[in-house]
């Protein structure tokens, strides 16, 4: 990895040529992860160092291992020459264009910058365009809302701008800004492939505009594709495969590219954030609370993500702190769709399912296509009883993005309340093939299969078998297993899979009426085999467990 | 049908509707004479008005027509200069409407040409719109929803007033999108021609196009998985002289996606020229579409279909029946993964609450209906031959049904598992009928199967007797029928019935139950129509509106017109809908299998030629096809194979598009037994094996076929004299038979056996299978196997000794009558040369004296053999009579019957004679 400080340089450059073109949400992340880059602990007075992390007691307690530097794999990284500016000849009229665009008063700022052929002035005047059209074209989405659902708003710059930028690209005179705004354009308009191609020139000359990275990312929808990238090696790059990683459910791979990231950005917010996101997926919550406890403590006024800390909050019942982010995000943004989601959690979580299917509805008045709150305004219609509204909203879940897994779990969970768990089964298969580790999945199969209309055992069997396999955290799985086998007739299986259960509830100290079962029924398995020493050992631990029934065994085995 | 009604208030004003009020302006001025200025005579003005008001009719679209579709229209319905002058005029006034002040004024003229509350105060000749006429509400409506507009609403009719003139003026093609899609699946298309003749292709892909747009019903690709060699197999039998027609056909038949989409979108287009695009249109359109789907599903092309798909669901969304016809078209072209996954997105969108003309259950409840998704999905699995999955979605669907109390949707779950159990051997029914726990045991004979059945039967033909569900009543009826034809009353305990009188079919109980279900059609004339969907109506009332006028949009008419002829009389609410037609016809079919298996041919034939002639159009194709084939069945049976061969081109040629086709199997077969008669064993056994591969592999499945495929194999083996194998195929037939029920199928494999027997000279072995055949025969009631099977029976008599020879020959007469009545070809000649062959064994006979008696029935049976180019019993029979001449002293007959024994046999062992076609196609 290139030294802190180059990337240092490299970042204050960028944060101002991005600016200059109006490009604020990458120079906004760009200086989050300037800010990120680790601090040189000698230059600096502790006063520099006091938001930044670490200090916390907690983190430090779930910090698993220490990032044990990764030697540079001899990657050598291309040193992308920083752009040099052109000379502004027009320099007055785009700073008023600039102006303009910063007032959001974007066709005044193209119009200023009508004549002007710099560079710079092409692409601001063709992303002011573009800017204004999207925003007429959020503005018609509203007012045409068409009696059949049917919204087929365009931004009508589109066309014109395509129209410059592809002329600009023939000749050569392109640079990498106009390039990432002619990728844009050219995905808005379904030329997918062109525009990959486009996105991946633009990165190629100029990397740091994260902006042309997330364009990027959302069109590499497979592995395969990713692959075929052709990405010359620099340290965004990293920044980019770890988030497609993550897009493409390799979490694992999307950690270690993070892990090994922070090693120069120490503490970028983001990079927390999205290790929390794979944490997340992974389902370790402890870890993720962590983290964003963490997170809002040096950044309390950050809205972003935090939909995912309210699920971790709901998941592990923390009522009060659920509340205190809601009332937090509600009182610094209460119109992003993520707040409202935030709020339709707390009110699930307080049972008032009407209530937050009514936030849950504002935030997808705000996004329409925000795939968690379909899916958690499924599950809310899922509470309240309504299957046929839950189906409907998982469905479209499920349409806006085929690969949740969530929202076909949802769908097969509804139609096995409705007491059709074979037709439901089509839906948890969709659901384990997307994501085929989550034992819960697997164990909600097994558990359609076994339902009283089912009963096709065998099945189940290897549901519960899958399920124990991929780290069963409520094990469930081994239990049925042992019950269903001797079910069926097959205690050699049936016992040892009670003394693997055993096993396990030895080893996590958890005790109940599964332990008193399956010492019961493997005192009873070892006597019916003639190995009585073994039945003594463990009818003797039955007496632990209050009950008749293990005097019972002791003495009959005794004799 | 809830979810996809507009809202009430959603009368939106579009460019469309101004161009409307401009020409209404026209059409009324205010303060006229009675015929405004470019009109000639009344009746112009009023064939302008006419045409308004088709338009206004057809107002609540999701599809508007474009400016130009609206100019050509104009064109259509005036004279030139008129036609000229009115298009100016409303050209100019649109582009003259350029700001929002524009619109105001407009719409507030608009409404001088009203009349007011009191219309009886103006003069006769002015010509005013009444304000409650259809014209005069749509211009209120008109005026309202521009009042109601906020001005971001005036400023979006603006811009797109000002994109409606454009387009007219660039004259965009209207289909832009569909290219989009379109892309892919050209490329599929063309990959297919990449290794044939350009010149060729083109000339073929006009050609089909100018036969698209002659015959409606024949524009369509088909779906065929042979070899060339096989199909043109017959167009080489009668030798065709027009090689390149035969190249086109072979050329048709190797690119199974042929239609491209162009002509599919041309062929929406053309209906659409109609306008014909509201909301119950499209509907209309939906349910004309999923009819085609229904009665002949390859009739449509898919990816073409699928584009027009697509491109309705993107325009609306909220449609969701799109995806139901999504689903009906993957099924149809037996696309597994997206049938599944459509008819899954369909019923979570819609909850089962769209579209089925089921009676809903009073009082509807807000749980959605997905028992009826639960029925659907049985009916995919069966349709895609997973009996077992099936089975356990429809025991689902019946529990569903039953915990929703949807008693509608439990009578036709039941019919869908009767159906199910009737078509494949499924050993274990358990689940349905009560115990809850019944693990799949391996597909075994039940006896209680067919009792199960029976009981399935009459439970769901009395719950739709109940419910009054008169087309699911009939169509249980006429699987009653069926039940009927193949099973005895009681089940058959033993090898072979003990007391054969009470052990047997009951032809009457089938001829009740097809009686039943014609009764129950005639009702339909007098209810109303419920099934007729407004959408169809409405586009026919528009059709007709057209039809006077001769527009050249409706060239369908000039065609055979089959299709749009029945589908206008379906939407005419007094007519028969064309689903009951459906089963009307397939009683006519049930009738006609009926009287095969119970051995009269002529009723056979009659009952399958009143099912061409008059359910031809209602029917759906496989239908069509089943009774085409056992015209031509019948055909080659009475007529030799010559007449066959032709008849079946012309099936051919008729049902290109059928699938999974009956039409080859029939070939197959013809051809198989030509090959066997000729003595062709190898290309026999090789068409043997190719009816096998046509039955699906799954175990209970496509039965019928593989029975036929095993019989016809024992067939072979036996005409090359391996016996013992012939003998070995023929005894796991018959243990298969035992097990799946299928006792008619068993008489003739133990036919068989006798047959294999008395072939290799055990005529003792094969008496005791004659016999039992025999009493088969009579317990089932299948007379013409009966026949069949007494004389194998009076063969082996015969076999034993001279001395059975009376007995042979009393058993022989006693068949006769039947045998001559409605036996075949081949049947009768066997019968005559049996006869002979007993008279001549007979010592009592007197060659001498009653020669002719045996010359005569000898001569009749050569020359019918020779029809069937049979030559080993044509051999046999020339040497019979060439023996009896000589004794008679005839030497010239005898020297004419020797050669042509000669004849018969040389050919048999030679079979590869060049001037033989079907060799050369091998």
């Amino acid at each position: 990895m290139s030294s802190k400080e180059s990337c240092r340089t490299e970042l204050r450059i960028a944060i101002r040529q991005l600016t200059d073109r109006c490009l604020y949400s990458a120079s906004k992340w760009a200086a989050e992860q300037l800010v990120g880059i680790e601090q040189d602990p000698a230059k600096f007075t502790p006063s520099n160092t006091r938001f930044q992390r670490g200090s916390s007691s907690i983190r430090r307690k779930y910090r698993t291992h220490e990032i044990t530097a990764t030697p540079t794999t001899g990657v050598s990284y291309i040193a992308t020459p920083v752009m040099e500016e052109d000379e502004l000849v027009d320099a007055d009229f785009y700073l008023l264009a600039k102006s303009y665009f910063d007032c959001r008063e974007y066709k005044r700022a193209a119009h200023v910058l009508r004549d002007q052929i710099g560079r710079k002035s092409v692409f601001l005047r063709s992303y002011a365009l573009y800017m204004a059209g999207e925003k007429r074209k959020e503005e018609e989405m509203i007012e045409l809302d068409g009696p059949l659902g049917k919204s087929d708003a365009m931004n009508q710059e589109l066309v014109s701008i395509e129209r410059e930028l592809s002329t600009l690209r023939k000749n050569g005179t392109v640079d990498p800004f106009c390039l990432y705004l002619y990728g844009l354009v050219l995905k808005q308009k379904g030329n997918e492939n062109l525009a990959r191609t486009v996105l991946v020139e633009s990165v190629n000359s100029y990397p740091w505009n994260w902006n042309a990275w997330t364009e990027l990312q959302s069109l590499c929808t497979t592995v395969d594709i990713l692959n075929s990238l052709n990405l010359s090696s620099h340290w965004m790059k990293d920044f980019f495969l770890a988030s497609t990683y993550q897009e493409l459910r390799m979490h694992n791979e999307s950690l270690t590219k993070y892990e090994y990231l922070l090693g120069t950005f120490g503490f970028s917010n983001y990079i927390q954030a999205q290790i929390a996101k794979a944490q997340y997926s992974l389902r370790e919550f402890d870890q993720v609370e962590a983290i964003f406890e963490e997170l809002l403590r040096t950044d309390p006024y950050r809205v972003e993500d935090m939909d995912m800390y309210s699920n971790v909050l709901y998941a592990k019942e923390c009522f009060s702190a659920l509340s205190y982010l809601a009332h937090r995000v509600f009182m610094t943004d209460k119109y992003r769709p993520e707040s409202c989601c935030i709020i339709g959690n707390y009110y699930s979580l307080k049972g008032q399912h009407e209530k937050s299917v009514v936030y849950f509805r504002r935030a997808l008045k705000l996004n329409k296509n925000y795939l968690s709150a379909w899916t958690l305004m499924g599950h809310e219609f899922v509470e309240m009883k309504n299957t046929p509204a839950a189906v409907d909203a998982y469905r479209r879940a499920v349409d806006i993005d085929p690969c949740d897994y969530r929202a076909w779990y949802g769908l097969g969970q509804a139609y096995e309340m409705m007491g059709m768990p074979f037709y439901a089964l089509h839906y948890f298969k969709k659901s384990v093939f997307l994501q085929p580790n989550d034992s819960r999945l697997w164990i909600a199969m097994a558990q359609c299969y076994e339902t009283d209309q089912l009963r096709m055992l065998d099945e189940a069997i290897k549901c519960y078998r899958r399920a124990s396999n991929c780290n069963d955290r409520e094990a469930i799985a081994l239990h049925q297993l042992a019950k269903l086998h001797s079910e069926l007739g097959r205690p050699e299986e049936a016992a040892f899979y009670y003394r693997k259960d055993l096993e396990r509830m030895e080893s996590e100290e958890r005790e109940g009426p599964n332990m008193v079962e399956a010492l019961l029924y493997l005192a009873k398995y070892y006597k019916s085999q003639k190995r009585f020493e073994e039945a003594e050992v463990y009818c003797t631990r039955l007496l632990d467990y209050t009950g008749p029934v293990s005097l019972k065994y002791l003495t009959t085995i005794s004799i | 049908m809830t979810g996809i009604l507009k809202q009430p208030g959603a009368f939106a004003i579009t460019p469309h509707k101004v161009s409307l009020c401009i020409l209404l302006k026209i059409y009324a001025p205010p303060a006229q004479i009675s015929v405004p200025f470019p009109f000639s005579s009344v009746s112009q003005h009023n064939r302008l008005g006419l045409f308004l008001l088709a338009l206004t009719k057809s107002c609540d679209d999701i599809l508007e027509p474009k400016l130009d579709e609206l100019i050509n229209q104009l064109r259509l319905v005036s004279q030139n200069w008129e036609a000229s002058w009115l298009i100016d005029q409303l050209i100019s006034r649109l582009s003259s409407l350029s700001s929002p002040d524009d619109l105001f004024n407009f719409f507030t003229d608009i409404r001088g040409i009203l009349g007011g509350p009191d219309t009886g105060a103006i003069e006769d000749d002015q010509v005013i719109l009444d304000a409650n006429s259809n014209l005069g509400l749509f211009l209120r409506r008109c005026v309202l929803a521009f009042n109601l507009l906020p001005f971001e609403g005036v400023c979006h009719l603006l811009t797109n007033l000002g994109i409606y003139c454009k387009e007219e003026f660039s004259s965009c093609p209207p289909y832009e999108e569909t290219s989009l899609d379109g892309s892919s699946s050209n490329l599929e298309t063309y990959s297919e021609y990449e290794n044939m003749d350009l010149e060729n292709f083109v000339y073929e892909k006009v050609s089909e196009e100018i036969e698209a747009r002659k015959e409606a019903s024949e524009r369509v690709p088909f779906h065929l998985h042979t070899p060339n060699a096989l199909l043109s197999l017959v167009d080489d039998i009668n030798v065709a002289a027009d090689s390149a027609s035969k190249q086109t056909d072979k050329v048709r038949v190797a690119s199974p996606y042929e239609d491209p989409p162009s002509n599919m979108i041309q062929d929406i287009d053309s209906s659409g020229a109609v306008f014909l695009r509201s909301n119950w249109q499209v509907q209309g359109y939906l349910q004309e579409q999923a009819d085609t789907i229904e009665k002949n599903g390859s009739a449509i092309s898919l990816n073409g279909f699928e584009i027009i798909l697509r491109q309705l669901q993107k325009l609306a969304p909220e449609l969701h029946r799109v995806h139901f016809l999504s689903y009906l078209n993957g099924l149809s072209h037996d696309d597994y993964s997206a049938a599944l996954e459509n008819l899954h997105c369909y019923f979570d969108y819609s909850a089962g609450n769209e579209g089925f003309d089921f009676i809903p259950p009073a009082g509807g409840n807000s749980f959605g209906r997905y028992e009826i998704a639960l029925l659907c999905l049985g009916m995919m699995h069966f349709h895609f031959g997973h009996p077992k999955l099936a089975l356990e979605v429809l025991t689902e669907a019946v529990r569903v049904s039953q915990q929703h109390s949807n008693d509608t949707c439990l009578a036709y779950t039941l019919a869908a598992i009767s159906n199910l159990l009737f078509e494949n051997g499924i050993s274990s029914t358990a689940g349905i009928l009560g115990s809850s726990y019944s693990p799949f045991t391996s597909m075994g004979i039940s006896l209680s199967v067919q009792q199960q059945l029976f009981v399935l039967l009459r439970g769901s033909l009395k719950r739709a007797e109940n419910l009054k569900l008169k087309r699911l009543l009939a169509s249980n009826h006429l699987a009653m029928a069926k039940f009927d034809l193949t099973h005895v009353q009681r089940p058959l305990l033993s090898f072979g019935p003990k007391s054969s009188l009470k052990l047997s079919t009951c032809p009457v109980n089938v001829c009740k139950e097809l009686r039943l279900s014609s009764h129950l059609i005639s009702d339909f004339s007098s209810e109303s129509s419920a099934m007729t969907i407004d959408g169809a109506f409405s586009t026919t009332w528009l059709r007709n509106l057209q039809k006077p006028r001769g527009s050249l949009i409706l060239c369908q008419e000039n065609g055979s017109g089959n299709s749009s002829n029945v589908s206008q009389f379906c939407a005419q609410p007094t007519s028969i809908p064309g689903s009951v037609l459906q089963v009307l016809g397939s009683s006519y079919i049930l009738r006609a299998t009926a009287w095969e298996l119970y051995g009269s041919t002529p009723m056979a034939r009659i009952n399958a030629l009143v099912h061409t002639t008059c359910f031809a159009d209602a029917s759906s194709s496989s239908d069509a096809a089943l009774a085409y084939v056992k015209l031509i069945q019948h055909l080659a049976v009475f007529k030799g194979y010559k007449e066959a061969f032709s008849a079946l081109k012309i099936a051919e040629d008729k049902f290109l598009s059928v699938s999974k086709s009956q039409i080859l199997l029939l070939k197959l077969q013809l051809l198989h037994e030509h090959a066997l008669h000729r003595g062709h064993l190898k290309l026999a056994q090789k068409l043997c094996d190719e009816l096998g591969v046509l039955a699906s592999p799954v175990t209970g499945v496509d039965m019928e076929l593989k029975t036929e495929a095993s019989l016809r194999h024992a067939r072979t083996l036996l005409a090359a004299k391996q016996f013992r194998e012939a003998a070995s195929v023929a005894h796991s037939l018959f243990c298969m038979c035992y097990k799946y029920n299928l006792q008619v199928e068993n008489a003739s494999v133990l036919l068989l056996l006798a047959e294999i027997h008395k072939k290799s000279g055990n005529a003792v072995l094969g008496l005791p299978y004659a016999l039992a055949s025999l009493s088969f025969c009579i317990s089932f009631n299948l007379d013409l196997l009966k026949a069949s099977a007494t004389l194998t029976l009076a063969e082996l008599w015969l076999s034993l000794g001279s001395s059975h020879a009376t007995r042979a020959l009393n058993l022989v007469h006693g068949a006769f009558p039947i045998i001559l009545g409605h036996g075949g070809l081949e049947l009768r000649s066997r019968a005559y040369i049996v006869e002979a062959k007993c008279y001549l064994c007979d010592t009592n006979f007197n060659v001498f004296e009653d020669s002719n008696l045996v010359i005569d029935s000898l001569r009749q049976a050569s020359q019918e053999l020779q029809l069937l180019e049979f030559h080993e019993l044509a051999a046999e029979a020339f040497y019979l009579m060439a023996m009896i001449y000589d004794k008679l002293g005839q030497l010239e007959e005898r020297e004419e019957a020797a050669s042509s024994f000669q004849e018969h046999i040389l050919a048999l062992n030679n079979p590869q004679d060049p001037n033989d076609p079907l060799v050369s196609i091998y």
